[in-house]
């Protein structure tokens, strides 16, 4: 079978050993499932019949997996570690940020309810267009601009976004 | 055949009105600015907007969806040729030759030829969903328990082969969803399968939140990894497609129209792979395929040709079969279901006027993008040059409301962020998107035609293997893994030394 060579072997083979774990698990809850026969089903009608050979596939895949990328030598350590440049770091830092943003603002302020929708998209567009844009404007000697360009999309966006979702097409807001 | 046509007619009549024409060219401007837009595809584009025709009647949001599906995977040309960056995976094969013209200096004369690929592939499209849904449907009339649970099966295997580089990832994720759609209370006895005593979880995982969250929030944190650079654009000259391009690539464009369509049939098997293909037979067909990769006119055309072909094609397994033929026509079966909408075998019936007005939305979608090739140039440019760092927050804002409005639950957030993080780590590993979707899609499906078959059946699994229409799919099913290993594959070789070839791959 082609082996993708996008990943590399020990990425593959760590992440095989996760889905034989995780079909694993499926086979067993689906096995310990209750099949119901109190109220007369068959085998054929178990609730746990479909997850349990679907987990069953998965662990199968997963062996598959480890099996290629155990032979493309993914059971043996790197001999050359990668080291994290400058670049990998920024990249991380910028996914980080992007992502601790999104679930304050997705999964804390709006996913729990409590502040009105507007006000917690105002507060995450404009941080979120600071936090970003911050370095480029302060090397540009545009921070006051970019304030302010911030500011403006945030309310821009809080605005249209309930008006357009609320007013024009009546879909409820979180 | 007459009758067909009549009721075409009838179908054109009825949106010919200036509420109508208003949400084509709205919705379809709306559509563009999606797909051209790296970071927003099609799928992800269709689910917000599923969310913002929730209240409007059936056939007006179907119209809209229709016209933004069609809309963005020709969005996904603009930045292509300008940019060289797909849009929408779509357009990942025009970058080669789109770009490349553009760079000549003849960036007008590639989106003019995308214009005409495009029109020509929806109406090439258009015209099999005209003739062939009602033909498929009546076949689809004999389909039971046991040839249906074989094509949920035949979905997610052919979806995970074509749609990404590595198969095995791919049917891993295709199984993922079929996983996915267990989650929840299952359908005979309402019991409740790894809720884990949680009441949202008990509703099971909707559709359209693991869609934006697989598709959108996903998708935003790749982007968010690669720092966008300014965006330079090449000069261009006039977008007006040119007769002679058409006329002398006429054969292209029928051939890559045909495929394409063919492509979009295919379950869970979308647009990207459609111009891939159509890409690679036009190169095999050319009197110049060193020029592909460096300018081909052909080459473009056959990529925008064959993706736009894909978008009728994936609808003809919606309305026929109720399984989609692409990622974004999941979307918009999920979206006929929630208004009220029921794609399946008996759609040709119980109302077959329903086909002809898909068929019609298409055509009115068709001249949409007509109209906005040869007019909204500057505008796209425009919308190129908006910072990423502006786009992301309000793309994200818009996931978040988009996830919420389908039911009114907080827990669809949550479901769109949990997606959004296991589709960004699953990316990561080179795990295509489309089979998981697919599977959502079609695990119900699955489930309870096994198990309904199996009750028919009293337990005998001869009948998923020895009626007619079923062995035909397993096989096909056998033979698609088979031909993924090497043994398998030189035991062809050695039986039929010049036929035995593998089956293409989105990237070949």
């Amino acid at each position: 079978m082609r082996v993708d060579k996008g990943v590399s072997p020990q990425a593959d083979f760590i992440a095989a050993w996760v889905w034989v774990g995780f079909g694993l698990a499926v086979v067993i809850a689906a096995w310990r499932m209750d099949r119901l026969e109190s109220q007369g089903a068959s085998l054929y009608t178990a609730p746990g019949l479909v997850p349990g050979i679907l987990g069953a596939v998965l662990l199968l895949f997963g062996l598959l997996l480890a099996l290629r990328a155990a032979r493309a030598g993914g059971h043996r350590p790197r001999t050359v570690r990668r080291v994290a440049d400058r670049h990998t770091r920024h990249v991380v830092m910028r996914v980080g940020a992007f992502l601790a943003l999104g679930l304050v603002y997705a999964a804390g302020l709006v996913g729990r309810g409590g502040i009105p929708f507007w006000l917690a998209t105002f507060v995450f567009v404009s941080v979120f267009i600071l936090a970003f844009d911050w370095t480029r404007r302060r090397d540009a000697g545009q921070t006051a601009k970019g304030v302010l360009f911030a500011v403006a999309i945030g309310a821009g966006t809080a605005f249209v976004v309930s008006y357009v979702f609320q007013v024009v097409f009546l879909v409820r807001l979180p | 055949m007459f009758s067909g046509l009549i009721a075409f007619g009838h179908s054109i009549w009825n949106f010919v009105t200036p509420e109508s024409l208003f949400y084509v060219f709205g919705s379809t401007l709306i559509g563009l600015v999606i797909g051209a837009l790296p970071g927003l595809t099609a799928t992800m584009g269709l689910a917000l907007m599923t969310t913002l025709t929730l209240k409007m009647p059936s056939s007006q949001a179907l119209l809209v969806l229709i016209c933004t599906y069609v809309g963005a995977i020709y969005g996904g040309s603009r930045s292509a040729i300008l940019l060289n960056i797909p849009g929408t995976p779509a357009s990942a094969a025009s970058c080669l030759d789109g770009y490349a013209l553009a760079r000549q200096g003849h960036a007008g004369r590639a989106m003019g030829i995308a214009t005409s690929g495009s029109v020509l592939g929806t109406l090439i499209g258009m015209f099999f969903l005209a003739l062939f849904t009602p033909l498929l449907g009546e076949l689809a009339l004999k389909f039971g328990a046991y040839e249906f649970f074989w094509l949920a099966v035949f979905g997610v295997v052919i979806s995970g082969t074509l749609t990404g580089n590595d198969p095995l990832k791919g049917w891993m994720a295709g199984f993922l969803g079929l996983f996915v759609a267990a989650i929840g209370q299952e359908g005979i006895y309402a019991f409740d399968r790894f809720t884990f005593g949680n009441r949202d979880l008990a509703g099971g995982i909707a559709l359209v939140p693991a869609l934006v969250g697989a598709f959108g929030f996903a998708e935003l944190l790749s982007v968010m990894k690669t720092h966008q650079a300014p965006v330079k654009i090449n000069p261009f000259d006039s977008v007006i497609p040119k007769l002679v391009d058409v006329a002398r690539h006429w054969k292209t464009i029928l051939r890559s129209g045909c495929i394409g369509t063919f492509i979009g049939v295919v379950p869970g098997v979308g647009e990207d792979v459609a111009a891939w293909s159509s890409y690679a037979a036009a190169k095999r067909a050319s009197k110049e395929p060193e020029m592909f990769g460096k300018g081909s006119i052909e080459g473009l055309m056959a990529a925008e040709t064959g993706d736009n072909a894909c978008v009728p094609g994936a609808v003809i397994p919606v309305l026929t079969l109720a399984i989609p033929g692409s990622a974004p026509a999941a979307v918009l079966m999920a979206a006929m279901l929630i208004h009220g909408v029921q794609p399946g075998p008996m759609i040709m019936v119980q109302s077959p006027q329903f086909v002809y007005d898909i068929v019609a939305m298409m055509l009115f979608a068709t001249l949409g993008i007509l109209f906005y090739g040869l007019t909204l140039t500057k505008l796209m440019v425009r919308v190129l040059q908006v910072p990423q760092t502006v786009m992301v927050p309000i793309i994200l804002v818009l996931c978040t409301v988009g996830s919420f409005a389908i039911a009114g639950r907080l827990f669809d957030i949550w479901v769109m962020l949990g997606f959004g993080i296991l589709g960004f780590i699953l990316r990561q590993g080179n795990y295509p998107m489309a089979p998981l979707v697919l599977g959502i899609v079609l695990g119900d499906l699955l489930e309870k035609s096994l198990r309904r078959g199996l009750v028919l059946s009293d337990g005998s699994l001869a009948p998923f293997f020895t009626r007619p229409i079923s062995l035909v799919i397993w096989v096909g099913i056998a033979l698609i893994i088979a031909l993924r290993f090497e043994a398998v594959r030189s035991l062809f070789r050695r039986l039929w030394p010049t036929r035995a070839r593998a089956p293409f791959t989105a990237k070949e």
